[in-house]
């Protein structure tokens, strides 16, 4: 089952609803990465409210897509981290160092139009 | 139990208390004296002089009942097991001198009493140490639950704002109910920004600094600020003398400073009234 991209003015707003598999997460990466080619947008919103768990694979996946799609000119921001996702990132080492966070969607696109203010 | 030792003990109950008495007096160190009045001690004293010779008559609840509450007002009172100890191995050697000087102890039945004796105090002594330790574990036990209620409180300041205070030493099991407590709480509380205040962290070592390193960054990463509050001179050489990296993170010397900080974040200001009427 393919993740759906969906168009908002100049952003993309990706909401995972489900648990994530290698090989979704993959098209996702994919998809997201035409999409943004596509409509040539300025930001992305990823909102992971509703996973609880995720492993270094996916976690990987989410920091190249991010990287990937800041080369393309869109900024990322991911919202919605439960704290058991953050504490296993943590523990895994992956800091996603350069990626914007927000507490939830409503203010990951604040932060977004703010960042793309500037 | 032997009736001849009983009998004698019955007898010279008193006797026996007041030497005994006097050579704990000579053995007990001065802090046990100095926490213990004179009245005190002599009571104490006759209590357990009484449930020893409890344990004479009666070999059962009654016994095992006094013990518990001995055992409990002594650890209250603060008196070392050792002492305790002490003073039931001199209890013995004072009834059985005081045996061999009537002559109620003689060559053939030297061995019976031995003996008989032996099996009377060592049960007693395995009770009194099994006790001790129950008391022991139980407070501990208590005193680890009231710790950790204490371990990471999370207050909402002000509207977007969360503190959270630290007082005592960070071990592993501590910081992690720490990030626990602090990642739920930004959730629940919808913080745009938190404040972890180390005034009272006595040593911030690099296993300390590397929790809060940790906890900063899980903050980042559900999508809030994290500063750090409350470091103290000797706290700040020790971070650098470490060499542990806090540039990350936004540290300040005082919470007050922090709240000034997270309202400016949060893109708010305390004006005085004054100045607003103006």
């Amino acid at each position: 089952m393919r993740i759906p991209i969906l168009k908002l003015y100049d952003c993309l707003l990706v909401s995972i609803q489900w648990e994530l598999d290698d090989a979704t997460a993959l098209q996702f990466q994919e998809d997201l990465l035409h999409k943004i080619h596509e409509t040539s947008a300025n930001g992305v919103v990823i909102d992971i409210t509703s996973i609880d768990f995720i492993d270094s694979f996916i976690a990987k996946v989410l920091g190249d897509v991010v990287s990937m799609s800041k080369l393309m000119g869109a900024k990322v921001v991911i919202t919605g981290i439960q704290p058991a996702v953050a504490i296993t990132l943590i523990e895994l080492g992956i800091v996603l160092d350069d990626v914007l966070t927000a507490l939830d969607l409503e203010k990951g696109l604040e932060k977004l139009q703010q960042e793309l203010g500037d | 139990m032997n009736e001849l030792v009983y009998k004698y003990i019955r007898d010279n109950r008193n006797n026996i208390l007041d030497n005994w008495i006097i050579n704990m007096r000579e053995k007990a160190d001065e802090r046990l004296i100095k926490v213990v009045s004179d009245e005190m001690f002599a009571r104490t004293s006759s209590e357990f002089i009484d449930m020893i010779t409890t344990r004479l008559t009666d070999n059962g609840q009654e016994f095992l009942n006094r013990l518990t509450d001995f055992a409990e007002k002594v650890v209250r009172l603060g008196w070392p097991l050792t002492f305790v100890n002490e003073g039931l191995r001199e209890f013995s050697r004072i009834t059985f001198e005081g045996m061999m000087d009537t002559g109620l102890v003689n060559q053939d039945n030297q061995m019976d009493i031995i003996y008989d004796f032996d099996s009377f105090m060592t049960p007693m002594n395995n009770e009194i140490v099994n006790m001790y330790s129950q008391t022991w574990e139980k407070t501990v036990s208590l005193q680890k639950i009231a710790l950790q209620e204490l371990s990471a409180p999370l207050i909402p300041v002000l509207d977007r704002i969360t503190v959270m205070p630290l007082v005592g030493t960070i071990d592993t099991e501590r910081a992690k109910q720490i990030m626990e407590n602090l990642l739920q709480g930004v959730v629940k509380h919808r913080s745009e920004v938190v404040l972890i205040d180390i005034t009272g962290v006595p040593v911030v070592d690099t296993m300390v600094a590397h929790h809060i390193i940790q906890a900063a960054e899980a903050v980042r990463l559900v999508g809030a600020h994290c500063m750090l509050c409350g470091i103290r001179p000797e706290i700040a050489q020790t971070i650098v003398n470490l060499g542990i990296n806090l540039n990350e993170i936004t540290t300040k010397n005082s919470l007050q400073k922090g709240i000034e900080a997270a309202l400016e974040i949060t893109s708010r200001k305390i004006v005085e009234m004054e100045e607003m009427e103006e």
